[in-house]
């Protein structure tokens, strides 16, 4: 019995001294906002073993999936605000407001590192009637309701590029096939049941390299390194350049109020691990471009990325409510 | 030959093949425990192996995936609780036998013929691959709906006993797997503007209520009764056994890697389909079914493991992901710096045969770890109830925590254990609702993606169905299998045999 006493005394001074010891004491947790084995989870489970090494601490990642990531937006939300709590998510929360989805964005957070933005890539079938950008918008026009559009849900990546094309080329009528996500999406159109898939690169590169798929346009103002050869859309239309570049993107993030020591500590260790050479490669392997940004930066590029996708989004009728109600100003306002 | 090479390496490298081991009798043990799924495991360790080189990682990740399929019928066996979905439909002949004093027969017969099942799944695999990823592609989602629907006939099966009741546990289960925001549309269903229900409710956590604590709460009958001694003097079972079951195990295993290798079902569905279909053309089986057949063992657990060689394959042919394992084994490889994809076998041909020598490898430790051991699991079920049931409970709730690391699991688990205690006390079987649970998105997405890409016109629809010969095949197997569960079936066939005497 005296034994117990002291050991549970030893271990009360333990954690009192160790609470003024210097950050990270104990294990930080980080939520993972997309299930296993997707983009999300991928570029975190390889950056942050090299930030760990960085600073010296360990991150047990778990992923939190359901509702487009906003149970663990909440989760970490509600966490305390000490730096032991992590969210990794991607840019969805960014629009939560405007789709009616939930009352909090990134707005509620420190980021800590925004990693890596995407690139958008309409790919088809390789035997669809048309090979390009310019015959696509031809064929769509000349039969219209007939070539199925891949989709992932409001605000997904697909809905944004379909608004932005919306917006440059007027209202197109094509069938938008519903998915739950571009993986499922890409499987149907190899398989003919979608023509034509807006997607991230990555996610899409492989089968472009295989010639399962074919590219009609990348979605940038110039052309990619993975893919030189592939046209751009402001090549076909320079009304896009308006709107580009756009992409969706992966960042770390601690709930407003953390120390800012913590966040300084924590933005270095992921600057650093950024940088490794692996994680460089898998970036351009996959078609991402490094970002790796901190500080009064990534608040600018979370801001711009807002207000551009949100009014886009509003301009094109797909919002449940008005990016003016929650402040979001329209670009260049 | 250099294909070979690469074949052999796992059996030449000792570290390579203590890892295989060591993920397998790992993978035997999460597989049994429900809530620890072989997802969770492969998730865990792609941290875990981050610094490793690739081939190590792949050996240890197969070896857990191969054993944590097959590990899931030992608790459905000798507990009646299916230590994972897959193994739902061998805890429904499994656990009467368990009942008998039989555990160990059934478990001997479960292992041999997941080695079956799982030799035919690598055998397709490493022969066909190509062949089989094309055909899996050409399902449309019009197939993939009229897959649901043929899965959803097995409430036939499934319910022993009264269909009424049946259908109502199997409406019941689609009904709860709708719950939370619709992922095509975001819309809220079934919510009632609780944010609670917004992420829906885990599958998991229903199908470990369901058969965990309600298991528990009916075995408080009897708890102070004598627990079943259990005869263990024939594991291995006689060749003649497996002889007679070989036709049976072959063609169950055929659906367990075309089911295996389709994206977007898995060794679940896989497996409940095979049991149907065992049910359906075994003529004179051992036992009727439900009382503890052997073919109502034999079929899921070929399937199952015929499976995991199937979803292989839309992963190493397509970079396409076969089930939730295949999709993280895909991401642990770009993490590794390759890339899955269509190219994968041409660039990295290496990497296809040493994986199918992993899975090959993985299947022999599978036979060993399971056929040792036999006598110390059986002793779970010879424990007092007093202290069984108690531990199922534990089981049940860690399990459920685990699954998302979520405390609001474990209220939906306890919640559904118990109205599951009622459902069992008024004879509502449980089968279908789990049934119903992992259909659910799988018949909703499809017939919306379907009915959609016709511009929503019934007309288009099935000129679409008939216009392609996989659809109509599908088609007029619903049909069949319908009318063979009405009475209309049997006065057909009552009809004509009388037409033909009298001709």
């Amino acid at each position: 019995m005296k034994q117990i006493i002291l050991g549970a005394l030893s271990a009360l001074a333990l954690t009192a001294t160790t609470a003024v010891a210097e950050y990270p004491e104990k294990e930080i947790q980080g939520i993972i906002q997309w299930g296993a084995g997707g983009s999300t989870d991928t570029v975190m489970r390889s950056v942050t073993p090299h930030a760990e090494a960085a600073f010296g601490g360990t991150v047990v990642m778990q992923n939190m999936t359901g509702a487009v990531g906003a149970i663990a937006l909440n989760h970490v939300a509600g966490s305390t605000a000490d730096g032991y709590t992590l969210l990794m998510g991607a840019e969805n929360p960014m629009l939560y407001k405007v789709m009616g989805l939930g009352d909090k964005d990134y707005s509620e957070f420190v980021p800590i590192s925004i990693l890596a933005r995407g690139t958008a890539v309409l790919v088809a079938h390789p035997d669809a009637p048309f090979n390009d950008y310019a015959e696509m918008i031809a064929y769509v026009q000349a039969n219209p309701g007939e070539v199925k559009f891949g989709s992932t849900g409001p605000g997904g990546l697909p809905s944004v590029v379909n608004a932005m094309i919306g917006a440059v080329e007027g209202e197109l009528d094509v069938t938008s096939v519903p998915y739950d996500g571009d993986g499922p999406a890409l499987t149907g159109l190899q398989g003919g049941a979608i023509d034509v898939m807006p997607a991230v690169l990555g996610a899409a590169i492989e089968g472009i390299r295989a010639g399962n798929m074919k590219v009609l346009a990348i979605m940038d103002t110039e052309a990619n390194a993975q893919l030189p050869d592939a046209p751009y859309v402001t090549q076909f239309n320079d009304g896009y350049s308006t709107y580009l570049p756009w992409g969706p993107f992966f960042g770390v993030f601690v709930p407003k109020g953390t120390p800012d020591d913590v966040i300084a500590t924590l933005s270095d260790a992921y600057a650093t691990g950024a940088q490794h050479p692996d994680f460089v490669q898998l970036m351009q392997d996959r078609g991402f471009s490094l970002m790796a940004i901190s500080g009064d930066e990534a608040d600018a590029f979370l801001t711009k990325w807002q207000q551009g996708t949100a009014w886009l989004l509003q301009d094109a009728g797909l919002t449940k409510a008005s990016p003016e109600e929650f402040g979001i100003a329209r670009p260049g306002e | 030959m250099s294909a070979f090479a690469d074949f052999l390496i796992v059996f030449t490298q000792p570290q390579l093949l203590l890892l295989v081991g060591l993920g397998t009798f790992a993978g035997v043990y999460v597989g049994a425990i429900p809530g620890l799924s072989v997802t969770m495991a492969v998730s865990i360790l792609i941290s875990f192996t981050f610094s490793w080189d690739v081939y190590p990682a792949i050996s240890l990740m197969i070896g857990i995936y191969m054993g944590g399929v097959y590990g899931g019928s030992r608790t459905a066996i000798l507990l009646n609780i299916p230590g994972a979905p897959s193994a739902i439909a061998t805890a429904l002949d499994g656990y009467p036998m368990a009942k008998r004093g039989e555990a160990g027969t059934a478990i001997g017969v479960t292992t041999v013929m997941s080695f079956i099942g799982g030799f035919v799944g690598i055998g397709v695999l490493a022969l066909a691959a190509p062949l089989v990823s094309d055909f899996a592609l050409k399902f449309q989602p019009r197939d993939y709906m009229l897959l649901a629907i043929l899965g959803i006939l097995l409430v036939g099966s499934l319910s022993q006993g009264s269909l009424v009741k049946g259908i109502f546990a199997g409406a019941l289960g689609i009904t709860i797997g709708a719950v939370g925001r619709d992922p095509l549309t975001f819309a809220e269903r079934f919510t009632f503007d609780f944010q609670l229900l917004e992420g829906g409710i885990s599958f998991i956590a229903v199908m470990i209520g369901m058969f965990g604590v309600s298991e528990a709460l009916l075995q408080l009958h009897h708890v102070d009764k004598d627990a079943v001694r259990q005869k263990i003097s024939r594991i291995v079972p006689s060749l003649s056994t497996v002889k007679k079951h070989l036709p049976l195990s072959l063609q169950t295993s055929t659906i367990g890697v075309t089911i295996g290798a389709l994206p977007g079902t898995g060794g679940d569905i896989a497996a409940l389909m095979a049991y149907d279909h065992a049910k359906r053309v075994t003529k004179n089986p051992s036992r009727p079914f439900g009382d503890g057949a052997m073919e109502g063992l034999v079929a899921p657990e070929t399937a199952n493991n015929a499976a995991v060689g199937g979803a292989f394959i839309p992963m190493m042919t397509l970079g396409i992901p076969g089930d939730a394992v295949t999709a993280i084994m895909i991401g642990a490889l770009f993490i590794h710096g390759l890339n899955p994809g269509p190219m994968l076998m041409i660039d990295q041909p290496d990497m296809f045969w040493f994986i199918v020598g992993c899975l090959v490898l993985a299947n022999f430790f599978m036979v060993f770890f399971g056929l040792t051991g036999i006598r110390l699991f059986t002793k779970i079920v010879e424990m007092p109830r007093s202290v069984l049931i108690p531990l199922i409970l534990l089981l049940s709730i860690v399990g459920a925590y685990a699954v998302n690391n979520a405390i609001t699991d474990v209220y939906w688990m306890l919640g559904f254990g118990i109205f599951g205690y009622f459902m069992r006390h008024y004879g509502y079987p449980l089968g279908p609702v789990i049934l119903g649970v992992i259909l659910s998105r799988l018949l909703d997405d499809n017939w919306r993606r379907a009915i959609i890409s016709e511009r929503e016109d019934l007309g288009r629809f099935f000129e679409g169905i008939f216009s392609s010969p996989l659809s109509l095949v599908l088609f007029i197997s619903v049909i069949l299998i319908f009318v063979s569960q009405t009475p209309v079936w049997g006065w057909a066939k009552a009809r004509i045999f009388k037409s033909r005497k009298s001709a």
